[in-house]
This record gives C-alpha cells, sequence and structure tokens, in this order.
C-alpha cells in the first residue's frame, strides 16, 4: 500500500516537473524511463538567456514567452498560447493532422488537459444556457409525466380468467 | 421509502376507476340481453392433473387441458418436438380465443357503462 501511495506522489511530482516527460515529442506516450533532455532548463533572466531557450524550443523570440517563475517547476518552458487542439483550424495541412500537429512544433505544458479528447478552453454555451438546458429537460420531463400520469393506455381486456375460487365466467354463445 | 411514492403516484386504487378498465372485473350483469342465459366457460383440466404436471398458477386458465396435452406430447417424443406442431397450434389457438373472450367482454362492459350513463342523464334531465 504504501509502495503504491509513494509511486503515486511521485508520478504527479514528475507529472508536474516536467510535462515533456508524459508527452515525448513524437506524442507518444512511453513508458520509457525519464530523461534529462526532457527537464526544462532554469528561468531565463536574461535577454540572451530567452533568445537561446526560444532557439531550443523551435520558436521564434516575439513568439517566446516562460511561464512565471513562481515555483512551479517550468523553468525556461515557453507558455504557448492556450488552445485547445479542438479549437485549431481543422482543415490546415498539419504534418500530424491526428493531433493538429507540426513536426518539431513545441507541445503545450498542458497538453494532457489540452487534448480532443478533454477540454477546450472556451466553452461555446453560457452556463445560464446550461443549466437553462438542464432545467428544461429535468422538470419538462417532470411535468409531462405528471400531465400525463392519470392518463393510462392500456390492453383493452379485462383480467386474466382463472377458474376457482367460486368464480364463474361466460362465453358469449347462447344457451 | 421510494416504494411509497411509486405507489402512490403508479399504480391507482380500482376503487377510483370509473368506468371498464383492465384492472377491474366486469361490473354488470353477465346474464343482461341474453334471455336464456349465457353458456359458462368448462375447466376441464383437474387440480390433481394440473398439481401433478407443475403446471404454474398463472397458467391454470381454461386452457390448460391443451397445454397439458402438448407437455405430455413433448415428453413423449423428445427430443422430435416438431411432433407435437398440432398441440402447440391448439394450446396457442385456445389461448387466443380466450383473449378474444376477454376484449369481447370489456367492450360489453364498455357499451353498457354509457349505456348506463345515457339513462342516468335522461332521468336526471
Amino acid at each position: 500500500m504504501s509502495a503504491l501511495i509513494k509511486g503515486i506522489k511521485l508520478a504527479s511530482n514528475v507529472g508536474n516537473r516536467t510535462p515533456m516527460l508524459l508527452f515525448t515529442a513524437m506524442s507518444n506516450r512511453k513508458a520509457s524511463h525519464w530523461n534529462k533532455d526532457l527537464k526544462p532548463g532554469p528561468y531565463p533572466k536574461t535577454e540572451e538567456e530567452r533568445v537561446a531557450a526560444a532557439k531550443k524550443y523551435n520558436l521564434l523570440r516575439e513568439d517566446y514567452e516562460p511561464y512565471p517563475d513562481d515555483g512551479m517547476g517550468f523553468g525556461d518552458y515557453p507558455h504557448l498560447p492556450d488552445v485547445p487542439v479542438e479549437c485549431k483550424d481543422p482543415y490546415y495541412p498539419y504534418d500530424l493532422p491526428e493531433f493538429k500537429r507540426n513536426f518539431s512544433e513545441p507541445v503545450h505544458a498542458h497538453v494532457d488537459t489540452y487534448s480532443e479528447d478533454r477540454t477546450r478552453a472556451d466553452p461555446f454555451i453560457s452556463h445560464w444556457w446550461m443549466l437553462l438546458s438542464f432545467s428544461a429537460a429535468v422538470f419538462g420531463s417532470l411535468a409531462f409525466y405528471y400531465w400525463m400520469e392519470d392518463k393510462r393506455i392500456y390492453r383493452p381486456v379485462t383480467p386474466k380468467q382463472l377458474p376457482g375460487g367460486g368464480k364463474v365466467h361466460y362465453t358469449f354463445e347462447r344457451n | 421509502m421510494g416504494n411509497v411514492a411509486y405507489r402512490q403516484v403508479n399504480v391507482p386504487d380500482p376503487a377510483d376507476i370509473k368506468g371498464p378498465h383492465c384492472m377491474n372485473e366486469p361490473s354488470f350483469d353477465p346474464n343482461f340481453g341474453f334471455p336464456n342465459g349465457r353458456k359458462e366457460r368448462v375447466m376441464i383440466a383437474t387440480e390433481e392433473e394440473m398439481i401433478s404436471a407443475k403446471i404454474p398458477l398463472e397458467e391454470r386458465d381454461y386452457c390448460a387441458h391443451k397445454l397439458l396435452d402438448y407437455r405430455a406430447c413433448r415428453a413423449d417424443v423428445f427430443p422430435f418436438v416438431y411432433k407435437c406442431h398440432h398441440a402447440k397450434h391448439d394450446y396457442l389457438t385456445c389461448q387466443y380465443e380466450d383473449y378474444v373472450i376477454r376484449m369481447k367482454e370489456l367492450e360489453r362492459e364498455r357499451r353498457l357503462y354509457e349505456r348506463q350513463n345515457r339513462i342516468e342523464k335522461r332521468n336526471f334531465a
């Protein structure tokens, strides 16, 4: 049990520190061991360091913006636009159309959240509309149920005629 | 807990049902309109036979003797049960005619109910 908990803690630690570990350059989640090349470098403080980091991540300097150095451990990893995969242009001729991604394009630090089977950042309907739709479905169904509750359909037959118990049943033939 | 709500909501009390309904036995005199009365339905299979053949309670109806024949035939010729097609058809036809009688009973109940309403309305007016 303790080994399990320690393993989960380790996995969560590693995943937080080096997201690249969990999502390697070819977008395959590999069960291989941790690679020191996947670890981001230290937070860039000078302009030269930023230029070097942008080159390291195949970005233009004006596109490169690191995460704030707030102890989350992202280091010099670039803060890419928070665009979920689902919101990317589906008609662009990507190198990897299934991930909407090009070769050597840096992956987002939270790629496991933004992948197409997960979430999208912009809810396409408002929360009020969500609540309204939910209420309409639930309470509409309930209203329909109670409205129709005394209007029943049944097969037009009397209960089954079982002999015994002092009951007498008749055919429709005359005596 | 939920059972109380279910019972109250879903199942009507037969006493509250007005007119003909699938849950109510016919309420009018069965021989009304038949000067010499109607023929009674005859139960042919005996209680002992049905108990001996382990016929379920819900199948101990006026077709039980045909069910007994069919089951006896199956037991005799198994596994060549296709030989019992006549007995099976006979039994199912009996069930169909039983169902038709029940449909006719409900229709009779409905017509007599409407007739009673008509008469009451005329007497009241």
